[in-house]
């Protein structure tokens, strides 16, 4: 594996790539704040019920997707090296889980 | 080249990755999460097919109450990042600080049963139940599959914590904590696209 080359001796500052892993905590409640404040839009924007119908629903789901990719590269690191096969994964599973949402909404609602 | 390690008494940076055998487990993870996805958007797509066919019963607008579902998410998305600082620690090698860490999420997720229990007790009693409409079978079966997931990341976390007690912070252990909190991570990415989906666009018509 060409990326588990460190070990205890570079664990600190000679590799920036591979090392901000572990001090990461400002960067998560970074993220952590950005997520509370997209959820509090959402939520203000359906409470509000001031914003159309036809641009709401969209941009719920930006919101959302917004969010997941924040779950799966900030908090699930898959930002960093070595997981081509995880985002393979995660990507065939969404695409699948996409065709499937998309093909009940038209074959449902149209 | 990184075995020795668990030997030595030191603990590397990333303990997760230090053996062969930790990342097989978290790669394999991935993939079982994969499946989950594909799991999860067949009951979406079924929810967002069927989500109007009320039978007669209370509609999704009526239904849901929008305070005890920001509480809800608020709760989730705090336990995704008790979670994530529960690794970080782990990273730093601080076995005390990653048990509390994960013994918050453990609460944080205990809770959220907690309120989605009141939750669906409520809807029973305005007469949303499973087989009282296709609207009603479509709700239980996504949310409450999502309640279940959440209900086996807590059991499981709470397990992982006891047996930290005794095995503490090893490359053993370590893999199974960073795939735990991976599973939490993807609950939470699930309820993301569950407040939206489901409940607040159920309160837009």
């Amino acid at each position: 594996m060409e990326n588990h080359m460190h070990g205890e001796a570079n664990a600190s500052t000679s590799q920036p790539k591979r090392v901000h892993r572990h001090t990461g905590v400002k960067n998560h409640l970074i993220t952590f704040a950005v997520s509370i404040i997209l959820t509090a839009i959402a939520f203000i924007a359906v409470a509000s019920e001031s914003v159309d119908r036809n641009t709401l629903v969209p941009l719920l789901l930006i919101l959302a997707f917004v969010q997941a990719l924040f779950q799966l590269y900030v908090w699930m690191h898959m930002d960093q090296k070595g997981h081509g096969f995880a985002a393979l994964g995660m990507y065939s599973g969404a695409g699948v889980a996409l065709v499937t949402i998309i093909a009940f909404v038209l074959w449902v609602w149209w | 080249m990184s075995a020795q390690h668990a030997v030595n008494g030191t603990l590397p940076p990333e303990p997760e990755r230090a053996t062969l055998e930790g990342r097989n487990k978290v790669l394999g993870f991935w993939l079982f999460l994969g499946g989950e996805c594909v799991l999860f958007g067949s009951l979406f797509a079924t929810f967002v097919a069927l989500r109007d066919q009320t039978n007669g019963g209370p509609t999704a607008s009526e239904l849901f109450q929008m305070p005890i579902v920001a509480l809800a998410t608020f709760i989730l998305l705090t336990s995704s990042l008790t979670s994530v600082l529960g690794i970080l620690a782990m990273h730093r090698n601080k076995l005390a600080q990653m048990q509390a860490w994960f013994i918050v999420t453990v609460l944080l997720g205990a809770g959220f049963l907690g309120l989605e229990i009141y939750e669906f007790v409520e809807y029973y009693h305005h007469g949303h139940m499973l087989t009282s409409s296709a609207f009603g079978s479509a709700f239980y079966t996504l949310v409450g599959f999502h309640g279940g997931h959440v209900l086996f990341g807590v059991l499981w976390i709470s397990l992982l914590i006891a047996q930290s007690y005794k095995k503490r912070l090893t490359v053993v252990t370590a893999p199974k904590f960073y795939v735990a909190s991976l599973y939490w991570h993807f609950v939470d990415l699930v309820w993301v696209f569950i407040f939206t989906v489901v409940y607040l666009m159920g309160m837009v018509e």
